[in-house]
């Protein structure tokens, strides 16, 4: 993997790549960041495995699905944890994150403009402080500052991408009455590697 | 794991849970198959860590989300392939599936005026694109399993879709699919998994 020439292939938005982005940014593996214009897609999607993006070229291999993708990048740089118990806990914060997204989707996919507006309400009201509170929960019932004990994991930079990616244009900005996850999201965000990619986005 | 104590709680459907259960089976792993009346679950609903089902008790700590539960076993038991490679494979089959199970969710949550034509929808074009991708995966390794050689979860999962809750709503397999027609009978003959199916007709 140290030598794998890694393609990540997605429109120039957060959005569904930007944890893939996130993982391999912290991790400091190089990578093609191919941010592609909704006009060059219908080009594009022959090569892509499922007619979607983001689609990730390993080796001239490709694949699909953000998560998949994700869970082997962090199991490729050590971000997985180190027992199968760490698995279940960073895989229970990635699911519930799904779960959340779906959230977002029904604002995404609204039939008409009463129900965008009644889903989004819905959202800010219910949804998100229903799953920040998973996520803050989570960090209490842990032994350190993340998720997983000591160690920085996929579910630290997933809960991170949700309180500053593509959920967060759709939630209102989190409150003070999360702590863990507000100093969770600081801490993360003050990683150089991090700093640095985000400024190169601005 | 061999001697933990687990209860995998849950509605008395396949639903969400029954991957749980197909994957603890297949391991032959045992385990208590709580199934819950719909009027005896809001008194367990505070002892589930996410207010929802499933939740499973694992030597008396409580964690939910399917798929996490269901990664979790396959690993204790050997069901998630050899490398990392062979996860991403597992983990792109889990996705996809997901995926499918959203267009499901479509069917159920329909206004009733709707449904008719939501469900034609899941019928004439989701479940031919997931099974399409299913039996290109297959043909892709070697047209047996998912990975290797060998049943890991993702052979579960697509097992899961074709003869459980996402079946449902789709209606049969059409014999277009071979080998993932194959996949579910050979799965499905399992002398676990048909003991098992048999036990919940």
């Amino acid at each position: 993997m140290a030598n794998s020439k890694i393609t990540l292939n997605y429109f120039d938005i957060k959005g569904r790549a930007e944890i893939i982005r996130l993982v391999l940014t912290w991790a400091g593996k190089d990578f093609v960041d191919n941010r592609i214009s909704r006009e060059d897609w219908p080009a594009l999607k022959p090569k892509s495995p499922f007619g979607q993006l983001p689609y990730v070229e390993i080796d001239g291999k490709v694949y699909g699905q953000s998560l998949a993708i994700s869970n082997f990048f962090a199991r490729e740089f050590n971000l997985y944890g180190k027992s199968n118990l760490d698995g279940l806990i960073i895989d229970q914060v990635a699911q519930l994150t799904e779960d959340f997204i779906q959230e977002i989707v029904k604002v995404i996919r609204a039939a008409d403009p009463e129900t965008k507006a009644a889903n989004q309400k819905k959202v800010q009201e219910e949804a998100a402080p229903k799953f920040w509170g998973f996520y803050e929960k989570l960090l209490k019932e842990s032994s350190g500052q993340y998720f997983v004990g000591d160690e920085v994991t996929l579910a630290d930079l997933i809960a991170f991408d949700v309180v500053t990616g593509f959920v967060s244009d759709f939630t209102l900005p989190l409150p003070d009455s999360y702590p863990l996850l507000t100093a969770l999201v600081e801490t993360i965000g003050n990683n150089d590697n991090i700093k640095a990619y985000k400024a190169k986005q601005q | 794991m061999a001697s933990s104590k687990i209860i995998v709680n849950y509605f008395d459907l396949t639903g969400r849970a029954e991957i749980i259960r197909l994957v603890l089976v297949y391991a032959g792993k045992e385990f208590e198959d709580n199934r819950i009346s719909r009027d005896k679950w809001p008194e367990i609903k505070p002892k589930s860590p996410f207010g929802q089902l499933p939740f499973v008790e694992i030597d008396g700590k409580v964690y939910g989300q399917s798929l996490a539960l269901a990664n979790f076993f396959a690993r204790e038991f050997n069901l998630y392939g050899r490398s990392n490679l062979d996860s991403l494979k597992i983990d792109q089959v889990a996705q996809l599936n997901e995926d499918f199970f959203q267009e499901v969710v479509k069917v159920f949550t329909a206004d009733p005026e709707k449904k008719a034509e939501v469900e034609k929808k899941l019928q004439e074009e989701a479940a031919p694109k997931f099974w399409g991708f299913y039996e290109r995966l297959l043909k892709e390794n070697n047209g047996r399993y998912f990975v290797d050689d060998e049943v890991t979860l993702a052979d579960l999962i697509v097992y899961d879709a074709i003869t459980g809750f996402i079946g449902s709503f789709t209606g049969p397999l059409p014999d277009r699919y071979p080998l993932l027609k194959a996949l579910v009978e050979k799965i499905g003959s399992n002398q676990r998994i048909a003991a098992y199916k048999a036990k919940h007709q």
